[in-house]
């Protein structure tokens, strides 16, 4: 077992990674930029290296200085968490020459699943269902109109060199099809230089479900069940729940299975996710992509199975097998991620760094928080707005409904904005209640929250409750503002203080008593 | 103190009163009385007569005509307060300081003491009659130095809120 595990990371997830290495009795190396030095991460580990100045592209992104501290240090492994270095091959494949055990997948697996269209292509190798469509840009109308007709409509056109929505084109009916091709087209050469377009059938009204992975350096597969990501926004996911409330146990099967599968094929190692788009209408899903390291809502798989993820990385990468097996996989209950951002969600989700003057942390029965940061705290411009994942676990989803509306409830977070407020409508919110999930579930809840409709009617009680809640808070206010003048007024008066007044009369004391002798 | 709040888009005439813990409030003709416990940095526990609690934190600069972010429990306010005096100048607070200052009950009560006799002299911050409301007593104290030059009222009166008890010249 390793002695020392370097953290190539900061946050929340570098906090995670501590607790994992007490619980192995391995020393933490704590890694930071200067805009770090007394961050919570560091303050946890047992010895902790500054890496560069406050930008991640010169700090958390810089591979010579994590080996150098990593050296520093003689950690015998780095862990480098989720997002900056995580999927980046060449930094997997500089640990491994610098002599030093990266915890993840071989370089090798992370490459070909970092590239889109390889990923597809092994996924196809696999035998795994993609979404169909045509691999090479279309090159006339009737090229497309085959196509179309071939894979049923409604089809999407894509820029071949797209992204950010630009060159795509929902396509109902044949009758649009000519009209959509050249929009499309005209589109992406105006947007990226190139005209190419490609065809894809469209997943209706997709749900987002990923399948957590796990394999050792000894053969083994394992999956760990489904997680539903389908609440996104802006392509983030912002709530997780395992399992996906359609709990079906066939689907996770044969979900699983595919995983593996396209896991196999490039030998991976260590923990992993497999996307799909599931489609509501016809039950269908479909390879997305594949995340090569630990997912930001691994704790949702954690509180369902009982697995510890990271304490399963650490021992996969010094070589032991699997703790567990495939038949050894359980799920009982049902848990809930919310990703807790400083972002002000009234003001279309604009960041909201600043010092967090205040921080009341929920817990209780069923409630587990991952966090980054404590009391005094700044939140910082250079890195990612997640200052904590807020999770409740429950016998049913329903339950565990319950236990997130309180916590979010108790959560106090002072300062900086942050998305609680938003969640706390979520988790009031009929469709959430109800589970009628898809991919455009923000949206439509946007809507609801601006409409003020989709919250339930409010009891003429509760309407005194909240008329009085009001008034309470304009006294609060106007506490505040007295109490601010006073002390204005007291500043404006001068010395008043009756310690000043105390001190002064015991000075003159003194020097009538010297002058007196 | 007198101020006016927009809360929810909402115009309410505020009137606020603190004697130590126990806070008197009236928000467009709503009355409240209140204890205020626990008051430290931005957030304070207030507690209604009928034992309602209230975890208030008030965030941002308690200026006159700026915003604050107020949060009752999980709920969120944005209040903004205006305080008429601060539009004139500053130096008014606590009554007019060269002037007269009145005495005003600060909500419907029984006088149940009166500390003072017309004619005599009080320091400022001395307390010149008690009003009981909702079972609690609210000594109301000279806001200046001076002289009672109006005395109105006697034990056992009813008085509303808004009465003049008393004038210092």
């Amino acid at each position: 077992m390793f002695h020392k595990i370097l953290i190539a990371n900061r946050g929340e997830i570098a906090v995670r990674i501590i607790r994992a290495c007490r619980d192995l009795h391995i020393s933490p190396v704590a890694v930071y930029s200067e805009s770090d030095a007394g961050a919570l991460h560091v303050r946890m580990a047992d010895e902790a290296h500054c890496i560069g100045p406050a930008a991640s592209s010169e700090s958390y992104l810089r591979v010579a200085a994590i080996l150098d501290a990593a050296k520093r240090a003689q950690a015998d492994a780095i862990h480098p968490g989720y997002g900056f270095l995580a999927e980046n091959g060449e930094f997997a494949r500089a640990v491994r020459e610098a002599g030093i055990t990266f915890i993840g997948p071989t370089p090798e697996a992370m490459e070909v699943m970092g590239s889109k269209t390889n990923a597809r292509r092994a996924a196809i190798d696999a035998g795994a269902p993609v979404v169909p469509g045509t691999t090479e840009a279309l090159q006339s109308y009737d090229e497309a109109r085959d196509a179309a007709t071939k894979f049923g409509y409604p089809v999407m056109l894509k820029a071949a060199a797209g992204g950010g929505g630009k060159g795509m084109r929902q396509v109902a009916r044949e009758s649009e099809l000519r009209s959509a091709l050249e929009a499309a087209q005209s589109e992406a050469a105006s947007a990226f230089g190139n005209s190419d377009v490609y065809l894809e059938k469209v997943v209706e009204r997709p749900r987002h479900i990923e399948i957590q992975i796990f394999a050792d350096t000894h053969g083994n597969y394992v999956h760990l069940g489904e997680r539903e990501c389908s609440i996104q926004r802006r392509h983030q996911k912002v709530i997780e729940e395992c399992p996906s409330p359609l709990n079906d146990s066939d689907l996770r099967r044969r979900m699983g299975e595919a995983a593996i599968k396209i896991a196999r094929a490039v030998s991976y190692v260590g923990a992993g996710t497999v996307e799909f788009l599931f489609s509501n209408v016809t039950r269908d899903f479909y390879f997305l992509e594949m995340n090569t390291r630990l997912q930001v809502e691994h704790p949702v798989t954690e509180l369902v199975t009982g697995f510890d993820l990271v304490r399963e990385q650490i021992n996969v990468a010094a070589g032991q097998p699997l703790s567990f097996t495939q038949e050894d996989v359980r799920w009982h209950g049902h848990a809930i991620e919310c990703r807790v951002y400083a972002e002000d969600p009234d003001n279309s989700f604009f960041p909201s760094p600043g010092q967090i003057t205040y921080l009341r942390v929920p817990t209780g029965p069923g409630i587990r928080d991952d966090s980054g940061v404590s009391e005094g705290d700044e939140v910082s411009i250079h890195y990612d707005p997640l200052i904590s994942k807020l999770a409740a676990w429950g016998r049913t989803r329903a339950e565990a409904i319950d236990r997130l509306r309180r916590a979010l409830d108790e959560y106090a977070v002072g300062g900086i904005k942050t998305t609680l407020p938003f969640f706390r409508d979520i988790v009031r919110d009929d469709e959430f209640i109800d589970a009628k999930l898809d991919t455009g579930f923000i949206s439509r809840f946007n809507e609801r929250r601006q409409r003020g409709t989709g919250v339930p009617p409010v009891s003429a009680h509760a309407q005194d409750a909240r008329a009085t809640q009001q008034d309470i808070a304009v006294i609060a206010a106007a506490l505040a503002y007295t109490e601010k003048q006073s002390t204005l007024l007291t500043n404006h008066r001068g010395p008043q203080s009756k310690w000043k007044i105390a001190g002064r009369e015991a000075a003159l004391a003194a020097s009538r008593m010297r002058n007196g002798k | 103190m007198k101020l006016q709040a927009t809360i929810a888009g909402l115009e309410l005439a505020v009137e606020v009163r603190r004697h130590g813990e126990v806070v008197m409030a009236t928000i467009d003709g709503r009355e409240y009385q209140l204890e205020a416990a626990h008051q430290s940095g931005s957030s304070v526990l207030l507690r209604t007569s009928g034992g309602k609690m209230f975890d208030c934190r008030v965030e941002g600069k308690a200026l006159s005509g700026e915003t604050v972010d107020v949060f009752v429990g999980p709920r969120h306010y944005a209040v903004t307060l205006t305080d008429p005096k601060r539009l004139r100048s500053m130096g008014a607070a606590g009554g007019h300081a060269d002037g007269t200052a009145r005495i005003i009950a600060p909500m419907p009560g029984k006088v149940v003491r009166v500390m003072v006799e017309q004619g005599a002299h009080v320091e400022a911050g001395a307390g010149v009659i008690v009003v009981e409301a909702m079972k609690m007593q609210n000594e109301i104290k000279a806001p200046k130095a001076g002289v009672v030059v109006t005395l109105n009222a006697t034990v056992g009166a009813t008085v509303n809120g808004g009465d003049v008890l008393a004038v210092i010249e």
